[in-house]
């Protein structure tokens, strides 16, 4: 699998923001997803998606260990 | 947090006979989910699996909620005696599956699965149908989050196929 054509990107991205009644696509932006975030991801390639999740993952581990740091801090305060 | 690059590049250099499942794959087909672990479907060989032992071995693994004062042996005969396992390693959460809800055992998800390269090493990750079906079958919350974007890629994907 690899990075999709610019020519597919725009059909995709045609399909995102004008999704068909009833559709899969127009069910997902029902449930809330923001396939504008979607679309980015399918810009790039295999490795450079897990490399994205690599480094979300770094950051949200950061976020979560400095909330932890403030709480102790802050008597247990959420 | 797991770490991809080393668990991958182990398990391909020990020829470990593998399909990337889960929260990885999930990103791997374009969606901005995170995971925090690192889950794979593997060959339930005994060969296969003294060759996870080994690609492992170094990363001191143990059984996550194992309590830390007894002893837990990394062997081929802890792997013989279950199907799957959620271990804790010195670099993140890793879980091998025996088999995957909705799919099977390992050579009915290789089926499933596509071939790739991540981190310079030829690997097999779930397909995006494969995805759909596990996700499914497994019907916890988090699993049925992800299902409406990964069924709205599923149909962008289908509807511009033009081969």
């Amino acid at each position: 699998m690899e990075k999709f054509d610019r020519k597919r990107l725009e059909r995709i991205g045609e399909l995102f923001k004008n999704p068909r009644p009833g559709s899969k696509i127009a069910a997902a932006q029902e449930f809330g997803i923001d396939l504008t975030l979607t679309f980015e991801q399918l810009k790039k390639t295999p490795q450079e998606r897990v490399d994205y999740l690599q480094s979300a993952m770094k950051s949200l581990e950061e976020f979560r260990r400095q909330a932890k740091e403030w709480r102790k801090q802050n008597g247990g305060r959420i | 947090m797991v770490e991809f690059e080393p668990a991958i590049k182990s398990l391909t250099a020990a020829e470990v006979e593998f399909v990337i499942v889960g929260g990885l794959a999930v990103s791997f087909h374009s969606t901005g989910y995170i995971t925090t672990d690192f889950d794979f479907c593997y060959l339930r060989t005994t060969e296969n699996q003294k060759k996870i032992v080994s690609a492992f071995a170094p990363f001191n693994p143990r059984l996550r909620d194992f309590p830390e004062n007894l002893p837990f042996v990394w062997d081929e005969r802890t792997l013989q005696n279950g199907m799957n396992f959620t271990l804790k390693t010195t670099i993140g959460d890793i879980d091998l599956l025996g088999e995957v809800a909705g799919i099977g055992d390992y050579e009915a998800v290789r089926k499933e699965s596509t071939l790739t390269t991540l981190y310079e090493c030829k690997v097999r990750v779930l397909t995006l149908e494969g995805l759909i079906n596990a996700k499914r079958a497994a019907g916890r919350t988090k699993d049925l989050l992800v299902l409406p974007e990964l069924e709205a890629l599923r149909e962008a994907i289908v509807e511009t196929d033009d081969e």
